[in-house]
């Protein structure tokens, strides 16, 4: 008679085999394994489906029994830490990169990287952006030292393949457009939110994707910027702001070292 | 708490009537058409993000009593709680000031591993006190009682010592939860062990059972030639399920209830007449307790 801690150890182990097993459950009662074996495949099926949901194109591209194929070994390597499966396949697409049968198709890992960014965008919590009459209360002279966090559903991705043409066609199986696109490496740089109207996909130029990426990493304004003005990476911080695509800002002025904006509600729900 | 700054115009109370469990593909039907129903329920887990699902849902909340069905705590893991999980559910109870929470007398978490079931786990002595120290963790951080869901099992554990319904009062009685009475998972469980569900009904405490669940359920033929029924949720309720429906009202008095269907999820009219059903049933147990008081 196993202690609760170990009988769920064992029970966990038979669940997440890869083939059905017959048990030494002497805890368990009669025709214990194939009664496990429903667990074994809702846990199974559960998950898949999760996976399914987030890469919807990455489905219609290698088409459903490859994908489920791929998904098995993925979540006996990857298992979910937790029950909010909306959180479950942030490393799927390194997982597809690495995955010997899915070379043929090159793109597939960036258009998975894509659907992970459109998933997190689409599921993120609600955070109102930082309100400019916030920012109008930081002197001129220390603006430079304004850092700024990023809303929790924005994401930039620098990729080498149209993932962002790919993805639309493949998810309005537009065979046409499909067969225009050009797949020859190229840089792309994305920005992924999700706005009043729902999951946005944009095109960056590349010197807006990079101070975009050195403000989300919290870089200081005046490090973001280099030491020229520039009226294209202005007009993007501008952009960014009515956007809402930062949420709360803090001064690290070496002159007032240790001054911090004040906190607001930055994880909150909103009405 | 004030309702009105949410343009809620009650306190959201469950009312003992029939409800039925929202599910995605309905949402924009719902929020469309406002449709005759006395309550909704929702899996909490679906909710835990921000964006357009978190708006129906506050739009439904406006317009509807709603109850918050847990189904990824894992109550029973012999581990500590999952902190975030708790601190979602918590953070979405704060903000839709749902009419009741529930969750299942069942484990789905080990080694930080979610194992996406709701797993049996044993009757015994040490069981029951993990369950109660995490109902009560539970209570303690949502700052209300909750609802425990007897479970569906196909599974027995042959050190199990004590009889399911008994395991429900004793953790009713030592952390003050209410009961979630599923009468298609006391039928399914009856069904796999060999159990008699009227005496399972008869030996639940009425006074802690707050919501009756109903559902429809499967039944498939093991390898080995023996029948299973599995709760699948993806059928009408079952007539000896609707039997026993009554026999719990008989037995609670008029409770809220929910119909559930997870899988293969119909158009919304079938949900409709299921709960009209159920509507049906408990007016007539209502009029047998007015001709009994009379």
């Amino acid at each position: 008679m196993p202690a609760l801690l170990e009988l769920q150890r064992r029970m966990a182990a038979l669940l997440c085999a890869e083939e059905p097993s017959s048990p030494e459950a002497s805890y368990l009662t009669a025709s214990a394994a194939l009664r496990l074996d429903i667990h074994r495949n809702t846990r199974r099926s559960t998950l898949i489906n999760a996976l399914r949901l987030s890469f919807p194109a990455v489905q219609r591209l290698v088409g459903a029994e490859f994908f489920d194929a791929a998904a098995r070994r993925f979540i006996s390597a990857q298992p979910p830490p937790g029950a909010y499966l909306n959180d479950y396949g942030a490393d799927f697409a390194g997982f597809l990169g690495d995955f010997a049968p899915a070379a043929a198709l090159p793109y597939l890992r960036e258009v998975a990287q894509l659907e992970w960014a459109v998933n997190r965008a689409l599921h993120a919590a609600d955070a109102p952006g930082l309100g400019l009459e916030r920012l109008a209360a930081v002197a001129e002279s220390a603006w430079p030292f304004v850092s700024f966090i990023a809303h929790p559903g924005l994401s930039l991705l620098r990729l080498q393949y149209p993932a962002d043409l790919i993805w639309r066609a493949v998810l309005a199986q537009d065979d046409a457009a499909m067969a225009q696109i050009d797949p020859t490496p190229d840089e792309l740089h994305l920005l992924i939110e999700r706005d009043c109207t729902g999951v946005q996909v944009r095109r960056l130029a590349g010197a807006v994707w990079h101070f975009t990426a050195q403000l989300c990493a919290g870089r200081p304004l005046h490090a973001a910027l280099g030491d020229r003005p520039d009226a294209q990476l202005e007009a993007a911080l501008a952009a960014h702001l009515s956007a809402g695509r930062f949420i709360d800002f803090q001064l690290d002025d070496p002159a007032v070292r240790g001054t911090r904006a004040p906190a607001h509600s930055t994880g909150e729900a909103h009405s | 708490m004030c309702p009105a700054d949410n343009g809620r115009g009650d306190a959201g109370l469950i009312p003992a009537a029939a409800g039925i469990g929202l599910r995605f593909p309905h949402h924009a039907r719902v929020v469309q058409t406002r449709p005759a129903v006395a309550w909704f329920e929702v899996h909490a887990e679906n909710y835990f993000g921000g964006g357009t699902v978190r708006r129906v849902l506050e739009a439904v909340r406006r317009d509807y009593p709603l109850s918050l069905h847990g189904v990824g705590l894992s109550l029973g893991s012999a581990e500590e709680l999952e902190p975030r999980h708790l601190a979602r559910l918590a953070e979405l109870v704060r903000a839709i000031e749902p009419g009741l929470v529930s969750e299942h007398l069942s484990w789905s978490v080990l080694a930080g591993q979610y194992l996406a079931d709701l797993l049996p786990l044993p009757m015994t002595e040490e069981a029951l006190e993990v369950v109660c120290r995490h109902v009560e963790q539970t209570q303690e951080r949502l700052q209300r009682r909750i609802l425990i869901e007897n479970p569906s099992s196909y599974l027995q554990f042959a050190h199990s010592s004590i009889p399911e319904w008994e395991f429900l009062a004793a953790l009713s009685a030592r952390t003050g939860c209410g009961i979630l009475c599923d009468v298609n998972n006391i039928f399914v469980s009856c069904c796999n062990h060999g159990w008699d569900p009227s005496a399972y009904l008869e030996a639940l405490p009425a006074g802690a059972v707050g919501e009756i669940h109903l559902a429809g359920h499967a039944q498939r033929t093991l390898a080995d030639g023996s029948v299973v029924r599995i709760d699948d949720h993806g059928s009408p309720v079952a007539s000896e399920v609707w039997e026993l429906y009554d026999q719990a009202l008989r037995r609670f008095g008029p409770r809220p209830t929910l119909i559930e269907w997870d899988t293969d999820i119909p158009p919304l009219e079938v949900l409709l007449d299921e709960a009209a059903r159920a509507a049906a049933i408990l007016s007539r147990q209502e009029s047998r307790a007015h001709a009994r008081a009379a």
